[in-house]
């Protein structure tokens, strides 16, 4: 079954996928498994944050098998494209994967590593006038004609990225 | 009970009439997409529904809680982020109120002159039968919806595509992806549980933080109508397919005296912020931030702040930027 789950991840099972993640679903071990390749799939790209790499080492440790179907392929190109194939599938299942990373975003709060090595800080714009700006532009904004306050959890998101002009 | 919701939300005759000046202006984009799209605007207007979406954003994604009830007044709706800092929206009519417990703000905001639904929509869709071509693709599931795919490929690169998922029999929304000109995609909005219609408590719009935010600071928008090109601020031209849907002074982040000027393209929306520098904050180098599908572009107009948020790329953020002038 974890050979099959690499397969769902890479989108290159064939057959009834929704009969495998219903059993993805029910099986807590194979939830486990899951969420590791993609905690590994992440740290592969260097997209785990601090707090995950631990994890991941840890897992990588206790379960050195559930390596070896990955490890013999060109694995980093492969995990690459997991983020496709998991927003393509059943909502239900890329809940699973998203909530996996609780911790994903709060690097990025602290976003100007990025920034302070393109320009001179004086050229960022600051994130809490952006957040202000923000809300102020939602009500615009055309996912609020079709999903209401929903993209008001763009406000939030304060990841950015400066650039000269 | 969720046929009959379904029967009235789609029936021919009410949604043809919209459409007719838009099929004619057209040939290019299929016209029952554009039927499609109609469905989507009504049911976010008309439906009641609750449940659970996700944001996705790159690496980040956040789950948040959503309510929606429409009653005689128009509709109400509650978002409250479940990850994450904390935070909690309520929308009733033209208002919002977004609690940020985080900085004990409570923010208020009203959309003044926002012509009522569906006034708007034979506009809109218009506009974006005219910047955009719209197709109905394959039926695929949502959250156990079986759902039709609509693809919106922009008309040129100063648009970004989006590919949208509605409930075959009620037409709401449930996934809308957007991409850029690499079909990179750049920002998500999924629901992974919705139950649409029925009853839904109204205790479930209630603001979780309504008593604690008595002590909040509070701050208002106060946003009211304008003429921008009274007092010398002018876009000298505009992106393609683009025109001015609101001009607004308001309050932003405790700055009055806001200058706000809104663009559209029928679906992506830029706006562009003018204000004076200060002490605090002097005049700006010109700079560039993103976020998902969000651009936003700061310059230096003269003494002023010219800050430009939009929903579209960078070139199209940037150029009205650049085409925004002070004459006095």
């Amino acid at each position: 079954m974890k050979e099959k789950l690499s397969a769902i991840i890479d989108g290159e099972l064939e057959g009834d996928v929704h009969a495998q993640l219903n059993h993805l679903r029910s099986d807590p071990e194979l939830r486990a498994a899951w969420d590791t390749y993609h905690l590994i799939g992440d740290a592969l790209r260097g997209h785990a944050c601090p707090e995950i790499a631990p994890r991941v080492i840890s897992r990588l440790r206790e379960e050195p098998t559930v390596l070896a179907p990955l490890r013999t392929r060109s694995t980093v190109k492969r995990l690459g494209r997991y983020g496709m194939y998991a927003a393509a599938s059943a909502a239900a299942v890329a809940i699973v994967v998203w909530t996996a990373f609780p911790a994903w975003h709060e690097p990025q709060l602290d976003g100007s590593s990025v920034a302070t090595t393109e320009v001179p800080s004086e050229n960022l714009v600051v994130s809490e006038e952006v957040e202000n700006y923000l809300l102020a532009h939602q009500p615009y904004s055309h996912v609020s004609a079709m999903q209401g306050v929903a993209p008001y959890m763009r406000s939030v998101a304060e990841e950015r990225r400066a650039a000269d002009k | 009970m969720m046929a009959d919701f379904a029967s009235r939300m789609w029936h021919p005759v009410r949604v043809l009439p919209f459409l007719l000046p838009v099929s004619a202006a057209i040939a290019q984009t299929d016209t029952s997409a554009l039927q499609w799209l109609q469905r989507i605007y009504s049911a976010s207007e008309k439906l009641s529904y609750a449940g659970t979406f996700v944001y996705q954003q790159g690496q980040r994604v956040e789950t948040s809680r959503i309510v929606h009830v429409v009653d005689s007044s128009g509709p109400h709706e509650r978002l409250e982020a479940l990850d994450g800092v904390p935070r909690e929206i309520v929308r009733s009519g033209d208002e919002v109120v977004c609690y940020l417990p985080a900085s004990m703000t409570v923010k208020i905001d009203k959309q003044p002159g926002r012509r009522p639904f569906p006034a708007i929509l034979s506009e809109q869709l218009k506009d974006v039968s005219e910047n955009y071509t719209v197709k109905k693709g394959e039926i695929e599931r949502v959250g156990g919806y079986s759902c039709q795919v609509l693809t919106l490929e922009p008309r040129d690169r100063m648009r970004y595509g989006h590919r949208l998922w509605a409930d075959l029999s009620t037409g709401m929304l449930l996934r809308a992806k957007t991409f850029n000109e690499k079909n990179e995609l750049l920002e998500q909005f999924a629901f992974t549980q919705i139950k649409i219609g029925g009853a839904i408590s109204r205790d479930q719009l209630k603001a979780r933080y309504f008593r604690q935010s008595k002590d909040w600071r509070v701050e208002d928008s106060g946003a009211i109508r304008a003429n921008l090109a009274e007092s010398g601020w002018t876009i000298r031209s505009k992106p393609p397919g683009f025109r001015t849907i609101a001009e607004l002074i308001r309050t932003v982040g405790g700055t009055e005296g806001v200058g706000h000027i809104v663009l559209s393209d029928g679906l992506a929306a830029i706006s562009v912020f003018i204000e004076p520098a200060t002490s605090k904050r002097p005049v700006p180098h010109a700079g560039l931030a993103r976020q998902g599908a969000i651009n936003v572009y700061v310059r230096p107009v003269g003494d002023y702040w010219v800050t430009v948020v939009g929903e579209a790329p960078a070139e199209s953020v940037k150029y009205v930027a650049n085409a925004v002038e002070y004459h006095k």
